[in-house]
């Protein structure tokens, strides 16, 4: 029974040539726009997320604090939820890196009769636990340990970047699901326009007595199996697209830390999924306006 | 008594279908036998297409009893309605048939329907189409068929499930003197081989050219039977 569905289904497919092109190719430029869009946010994100990476927190220690008592204090630290490593950098390093970074003007700190500055712990996060109220609060919780003087972590930066962040990424989520639904509608649309071309075709099947079934297995193969070919010819165009235009941008020489990548095998697979879903929906609802099946 | 209603296929009482206030049939009744030949006439808007649809179910009557061998219309379920029109070859004026699919998948879109194999549905047509003489044509596409050869097509595909009865609304009415004399033998031939042909036309010609049972119908009622 399937089998023969299916066959019926490949003959219309090339009997109709035209209107299934039709509808497979606005399957594809839908997808192609969607997950293009989802590609440049998602690169996005993961561009924000990859300099906030960067982020840590600096706890400096007191200035008569015993190595014992500093050692303690540092495995405390590493203790902490969050914590993935501790740095120890010592007034003397510290004071030698700050006279490299001077550079030629390392004169200027020749004035000074004894290093100013303390010794401190750079604390880099887990990947988990860079949310900026995850990090103001071990923030805190580090400023409250004893020994420690005070706690630094690029407080208004972060404040800044977290609005521009969050901002983003409702952006991109709103014009993702603007497209998506846009896409829907399109793609429904089409589906509709074919059904509605094809009433008579379908009205003849009807008087020479067949019945739901018959008429109605082919158009879901079809219409599901235009979801898929226009699914996976958008993904395929975009990532032509990708490769084209992508090595052109040079990112490695501008971000060292960041590479584009191409949307990934699971929210491709996801994609022609749901554009199959979309031709058996608009499918089932063209079926049931104007067939009355 | 017996006899006669075993040879009955079609029983239309008392039937009436109305289009809103329209009445486009009103308390027609009338008895088919088995293998005979009608003809139905009438002027434009007399109900003749109207009948034929009524009888094949593409529409149900607004009241009063239809029986097609033993099935009453008014009785069986949406989903018999396919069987019932397996029960028909149904012939149109404007040919009815799928432009975008070839003479051959037109014809053996019936046997597909009612669950054929591949493999049974090929010889078949092609018989068929043999003896309508377009086996040459089976190919090609319904838009390049001249008027009379799409007909042939269509009467082929009336044919190809060798039903117990066609029905044919005007069947010659697009058609030249010739092509229209051809599908009158064609209808003949398939009324010989023992089906119950109902042909709906107002072609005078081919009434008094041809023997069969003559009902006229007049706004919607039956005006004479001879
Ligand atoms: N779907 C419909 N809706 C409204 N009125 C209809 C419909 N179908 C038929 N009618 C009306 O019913 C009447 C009978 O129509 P029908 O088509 O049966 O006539 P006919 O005898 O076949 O005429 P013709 O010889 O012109 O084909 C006409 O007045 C027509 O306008
Ligand atoms: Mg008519």
């Amino acid at each position: 029974m399937l089998i023969f569905a299916a066959k019926r289904a490949l003959t219309d497919i090339v009997n109709n040539k035209f209107l299934h092109i039709v509808s497979i190719v606005t399957i594809a430029l839908s997808v192609f726009i969607v997950s293009a869009f989802s590609l440049f946010f998602n690169n996005a994100t993961d561009f924000l997320d990859a300099w906030r990476t960067g982020v840590r927190v600096i706890a400096y220690v007191g200035a008569n604090v015993t190595e014992p008592q500093r050692t303690r204090l540092e495995e405390t630290i590493r203790n902490l939820n969050g914590v993935s490593v501790v740095e120890f950098i010592s007034k003397d390093d510290a004071f030698n890196d700050l006279k490299q970074k001077i550079g030629q003007q390392s004169s200027l700190l020749d004035g000074l009769d004894k290093n100013p500055l303390p010794d401190s712990f750079e604390i880099t996060l887990t990947d988990s636990y860079r949310r900026l109220e995850d990090i103001e609060k071990l923030s805190q919780s580090i400023g409250g340990l004893p020994y420690v003087e005070d706690v630094e972590y690029a407080q208004k930066w972060l404040h800044r970047f977290n609005g521009i962040y969050n901002l983003f990424k409702v952006t991109g989520l709103v014009l993702v699901s603007i497209f998506f639904i846009a896409t829907l509608l399109i793609i429904a649309n089409t589906i509709r326009l074919i059904m509605y071309s094809r009433r008579e075709e379908i009205e003849i099947m009807r008087i020479i007595g067949a019945d739901e079934e018959f008429i109605k297995y082919p158009l879901f193969l079809e219409a599901v199996a235009q979801g898929f070919l226009g699914g996976v010819a958008g993904i395929l165009m975009l990532y032509l697209a990708f490769i084209l235009t992508v090595p052109n941008l040079a990112p490695e020489t501008v971000f060292s830390f960041f590479e584009i990548r191409f949307i990934s095998v699971k929210f491709s697979l996801t994609i022609v999924l749901c554009s199959m879903m979309i031709g058996w929906v608009g499918c089932f609802f063209s079926i049931r306006k104007f067939l009355k099946l | 008594m017996h006899a006669e209603r075993k040879n009955t296929i079609i029983r239309m009482f008392n039937v009436s279908k109305r289009y809103g206030k329209m009445e486009a049939l009103s308390n027609l009744s009338l008895e088919v036998r088995k293998n005979e030949f009608i003809f139905v006439t009438g002027p434009s808007g007399a109900g003749k297409s109207t009948m034929i649809k009524l009888l094949y179910k593409g529409e149900s009557a607004s009241s009063g009893a239809i029986l097609v061998d033993g099935m009453n219309l008014a009785r069986i379920s949406r989903k018999q309605i396919p069987m019932l029109r397996r029960q028909f070859g149904v012939i149109f004026q404007d040919f009815k048939l799928i432009p975008t699919k070839t003479v051959f998948q037109n014809v053996a879109l019936v046997l597909a329907v009612a669950g054929l194999k591949p493999k049974e549905i090929y010889p078949r047509v092609m018989d068929v189409l043999e003896r309508v003489g377009i086996d040459d044509r089976a190919e090609e596409f319904p838009p390049v068929l001249s008027g009379g050869e799409k007909q042939r097509v269509a009467v082929a595909r009336a044919m190809v499930g060798g039903p117990k009865i066609v029905l044919a609304d005007e069947p010659t009415g697009s058609l030249d003197p010739d092509s229209a004399a051809h599908i009158f033998q064609l209808l003949r031939a398939v009324h010989e081989a023992g089906a119950t042909v109902i042909v709906a036309t107002h072609d005078q010609q081919m009434i008094n050219n041809h023997d069969g049972r003559v009902v006229r119908l007049e706004k919607g009622r039956m005006a004479r039977e001879n």
